[in-house]
């Protein structure tokens, strides 16, 4: 069967079987930034948006996603002009093995689109659904209360820099200023 | 580079390489000592793959498949059954299914059927071979028997599940002390098998069996039992299976590439074990094998085994197309490997003054249905937390692991280490109480420090010179950092009566790399643009590997750690490495990689020295420049690129490239607190904050120090209080899937607290010591021992419940009731 999708914007139509996931025909579309960890919808790896919710793709038949809008990580920024949420994740040092994060950085955009300004409690209430086995949480946690403050903030342009986070200074970042 | 918009703006510029964080800046987190004289190590370096993971575009095994427009899915069909033989395999329903390629049983034509180990260890491996790729001898519920490549995996699947098996069952065994006994079912045919290890004895289910000696442990039982000043304290303790969770499954694209070579991209800790163990495996030489690791969704010890490469392969072979296998959840929780379960029984001698005298300690492992890692983690147990006592003059090591018909035990990230603190941090805070001393003031005065040379990691090696001498410790401080950040001296109690709140401590410790039982090697190459292109055989699971290896050559180099380019490892490009495991990699890699580009930079030392007309002793390398000390003159790195390749005279590659093993393995410490409060009337428990400061030696890069440290408390806090693998009558497991596994989530993971101690190991690169392990260690009995505190029971086994708890405080009151 056919199944229309506005993908990221775009008009698609992708080829389905019955049994078909809307993971499935997403990576074999080539959107392999969606991963796949359980296919039970237990651990939150394959999270998408679809018309504006966090959706668990592996589970989400992809007969159901017809004519419906999904949004995917590969959507948001690119390596050179991040999304302000990864670019959080990536100065929170929000990641490791990395498997788990394009759903959490999902997770986390459907979050403050509709909490923008979440409590603590109220990102781990709602990230609870996306598991993480590298990194205890915490700074994951803190990369969306970071995000948040980006989005607020208007920040579109920050995203190469540390933003929000006190961080030590990193010797690594100056030598342009330092040139003779 | 492609970063056009990396982190090298002029907007970051803030300091000099002369004014270092560190130092007086008050943004220092303080838990980094000192960065005086370092660029690029001990700086919070971006890490490298950071970038692409958050845009999607990491690619892992599983998205190498477009790559492959034949390629072909595969599924394991796997013994329903505990422990049998397979007396029937029918095929031919599953072969009639359109778009299935291949079907393969133990009798297909080409199936290797020799015995091997998936262990992923040096050569010769410890553990003993005892595994068939395809197996009619099935010994536990999960047990591969047949494999299907299909054009979809849903075919694959289905193809999988039309095989009929039948089997003629056995009576199985479950617990390792029902598997030890004379009457036990036998698991292992012990002419099948070929195991080197010391002790087995196939006719009691022993795997293996080690004991070893220091001092004389019987003798200090027999004074104290002579003398009122001392005392003799027992305890006993139990872990559960704990799961990985691994969050990529694990992966694997095989297929026999236009060289007619078999060409395995797969999910592994250990590309060069693999590639040795699968030439062996199929009868082909070593160079037929190629085994590229890509992006890695964390391994942990997982992929430390060769579970799927040859099943992947003997599939790519028969359908004579690329074949991806990709493990299904419920087979990463029943059928790829676990942390061992572990049980025994602790006693120990101690004087009045609180002076230990001996510890003798005895642990059984289950190793599940086969043995890789078997001995050598069994021993671990008891080897891993000794050193931190080692100054007790008689100590006894008895190790035993035995095989049941449950899931197949390997290596994870403690490697015994885990069950072992339990068991003897739990000890000790029993000895601390017996003798009526404050649990830390006791271990102070019994804890190794440095200077000491330590034997009890050798306990099980005969003869001297095993000593290990410790050349940092920072243990001392590491309690009074945990002590301050979970406020011990200073808790509040809850104001209903029932509830009560204490904090526990345990210690930790671990090595760095295998003594005497490491490789790495590094090669690294200039280009024009003053760049370096360094290839190690490190396996960077996730951890940051790469990161801490480019941050250690551009130290070296005078470059930045964007700079350096460092390519994943692939047997055929990258210098030989043992891999991903025993905490090896910053320090024993790490080395190679410090003396690859120490070798550069020698060569370009001898360049710039003929451009200045320079003495060599007089160069320095830093801010992407070599500099003569005394003139104050430079070259550019960039600049020295371009000399050094099209320059007038002399042209050279300037690249370096080393290898580097030791003797050595310098133990990290840490000290792990918890903070909880317990409601005596139902046994549920709080857990308000987890706390671990280690001494890792320096830290290459302190963001990713911290976050192995987070991660391992959250692993440990798992096996402390979540996940556990349970099997039902049968042998059959009852956790499919994450929802049926305790992994704590955000919801429920308590706070994580890190805390880096500093101190310079002289033997590690830049002073760095290991950092991924030995977080794991002692949530379990910090949390076991902060319940203690709090309502005065104690759990000795995993998980610890509010069940369990609850148990314990009803018959703590029963027996007070009896009195």
């Amino acid at each position: 069967m056919k199944i229309r999708l506005t993908l990221n914007g775009e008009k698609i139509t992708l080829d389905a079987s019955r049994s078909d996931s809307l993971l499935d025909i997403l990576r074999r579309a080539g959107y392999t930034g969606t991963k796949r960890g359980c296919e039970t919808g237990d651990c939150g790896f394959c999270t998408v948006l679809v018309d504006g919710d966090a959706v668990k793709s592996c589970i989400r038949p992809a007969a159901r996603a017809d004519e419906s809008a999904v949004e995917t990580i590969e959507d948001l920024g690119t390596q050179a002009d991040l999304h302000p949420i990864q670019a959080a994740f990536v100065d929170n040092a929000a990641l490791q093995c990395g498997f788990c994060t394009p759903g959490m950085i999902m997770r986390t955009k459907a979050l403050l689109a509709e909490n923008p300004d979440p409590e603590k409690a109220e990102v781990r209430e709602a990230l609870s659904g996306n598991l993480c086995r590298c990194t205890g949480y915490e700074n994951i946690v803190s990369a969306v209360a970071d995000a948040a403050d980006r989005l607020a903030a208007g920040d579109r342009s920050d995203a190469a820099t540390d933003g929000g986070r006190q961080r030590k200074q990193c010797t690594a970042c100056d030598y342009e200023g330092v040139q003779e | 580079m492609s970063r056009p918009d990396g982190p090298s703006g002029d907007q970051n510029a803030k300091s000099t390489s002369s004014t270092e964080p560190g130092s007086a800046d008050g943004d220092t987190p303080d838990d980094v000592s000192s960065a005086a004289g370092r660029d690029a190590v001990s700086t919070a370096a971006e890490k490298r793959d950071a970038r692409k993971i958050v845009t999607g575009e990491a690619k892992y095994t599983a998205d190498y498949g477009g790559q492959f427009p034949d390629l072909a899915e595969a599924a394991v069909r796997r013994s329903d059954i505990a422990h049998g033989v397979v007396t029937d395999i029918d095929t031919s329903d599953a072969e009639a299914i359109e778009g299935v390629y291949a079907v393969l049983t133990p009798d297909s034509a080409g199936m290797p059927d020799g015995p091997y180990t998936s262990a992923g260890q040096s050569y010769p491996e410890p553990s003993p071979w005892d595994l068939r790729v395809l197996r009619r001898r099935v010994r536990y519920v999960g047990d591969p028997i047949a494999a299907v490549a299909a054009k979809d995996t849903d075919t694959a699947r289905a193809a999988a599940r039309a095989i009929d098996v039948t089997y003629e069952e056995r009576p199985a065994v479950f617990d390792p002390d029902a598997a030890v006994s004379e009457d036990a079912p036998r698991i292992h045919d012990p002419d099948a098998v070929e195991n080197v290890q010391s002790g087995a004895d196939y006719d009691r289910n022993v795997e293996a069996h080690l004991a070893g000696e220091i001092g004389d442990v019987e003798a200090a039982f027999a004074v104290a039992a002579e003398r009122d000043d001392r005392s003799v304290v027992e305890t006993t303790w139990e872990t559960p299976y704990q799961s990985h969770c691994v969050p990529e499954p694990h992966t694997t694209i095989a297929r026999r590439d236009e060289d007619d070579r078999y060409h395995l991209v797969s999910s592994t800790q250990v590309p060069y074990h693999v590639r040795r163990q699968l030439a062996h495996l199929f009868d082909v030489p070593i160079r037929d094998v190629r085994v590229t690791k890509p992006q890695i969704g964390a391994g942990f010890g997982s992929k430390q085994s060769m579970v799927i490469e040859p099943i992947a392969l003997a599939l790519a072979i028969a359908a004579d197309r690329p074949v991806k296998l990709e493990a299904t959840r419920a087979e990463e929780f029943h059928a790829m490997r676990f942390r061992r379960p572990s049980r025994g029984r602790i006693r120990s001698v101690v004087t009045d003054d609180g002076d230990l005298q001996a510890i003798d300690m005895s642990v059984t492992t289950n190793s599940g249905a086969y043995g890789p890692h078997g001995m050598t983690a069994a021993v671990s147990v008891g080897k891993k937390p000794l050193p931190l006592y080692a100054g007790t003059p008689n100590l006894r090591l008895d190790a035993t692991a035995v095989h049941t018909n449950l899931p197949v035990a390997g290596a994870m990230r403690g490697y015994g280490a885990p069950q072992g603190h339990f068991a003897v941090e739990t000890h000790i805070a029993e000895i601390a109480r017996e003798i009526g001393m404050d649990p830390i003031a006791f271990r102070r005065r019994n804890l190794i420090g440095e200077g000491d040379v330590e034997t009890a990691s050798a306990i099980l090696k005969s003869g001297d010179g095993h000593g290990r001498r410790i050349r940092s410790c920072g243990i001392d401080e590491c309690i009074e950092r945990g002590k301050a950040a979970i406020g011990w001296d200073d808790v509040d109690q809850p104001p209903e009566d029932h509830r009560h709140r204490a904090c526990g401590v345990a210690l930790a410790t671990q090595g760095s790399g295998i003594p005497g039982d490491e490789l790495g090697a590094a090669h690294i190459k200039m280009n024009e643009d003053g760049s370096f292109i360094l290839q190690t055989g490190a396996v960077d699971l996730g951890t940051g590997a790469d990161t801490v290896m480019a941050q250690i050559a551009a130290e070296v180099l005078g470059a930045r750690p964007e700079d350096i380019l460092v390519q994943p490892s692939d047997t055929d490009v990258s210098p030989f490495d043992y891999g991903a495991y025993a905490s090896s990699t910053t320090y024993v890699t790490g080395q190679a990689v410090r003396k690859a580009a120490t070798e550069a930079r020698d060569q370009l030392f001898a360049v710039v020295a003929r451009l200045l007309d320079e003495p060599v002793d007089d160069l320095v390398a830093h801010d992407r420049a070599v500099h003569a000390e005394s003139s104050g003159s430079s070259v550019t790195l960039e600049e020295l690129g371009y000399a050094s390749i099209y320059g007038d005279d002399a042209r050279e590659q300037v690249m370096g490239e080393a290898s580097y093993s030791t003797d050595e393995s310098p133990p990290p410490f840490a000290a792990q607190f918890a903070d909880v409060t317990v409601d005596e009337r139902t046994g549920e428990f709080e857990v308000h904050e987890l706390v671990c400061a280690v001494d890792c030696g320096a830290a290459i890069n302190p963001d990713l120090a911290r976050g192995q440290i987070t991660g391992a408390m959250h692993m440990g806090y798992e096996l402390a209080a979540g996940g556990e693998l349970t099997f039902d009558e049968e042998g059959r497991p009852n956790v499919a899937g994450f929802r049926d596994y305790g992994m704590p989530r955000t919801a429920d993971q308590p706070p994580l607290t890190p805390i880096l101690v500093e101190t310079h190991e002289p033997t590690g690169p830049f002073g760095a010591k290991s950092v991924a392990e030995v977080p794991t260690n002692a949530v379990p009995p910090a949390l076991s021992n902060a319940i203690r505190r709090a309502v005065d029971v104690r759990i000795t086994d995993l998980p610890i419940t509010p069940e369990k708890v609850k148990s314990a405080l009803d018959q703590r009151r029963e027996s007070a009731d009896d009195v």
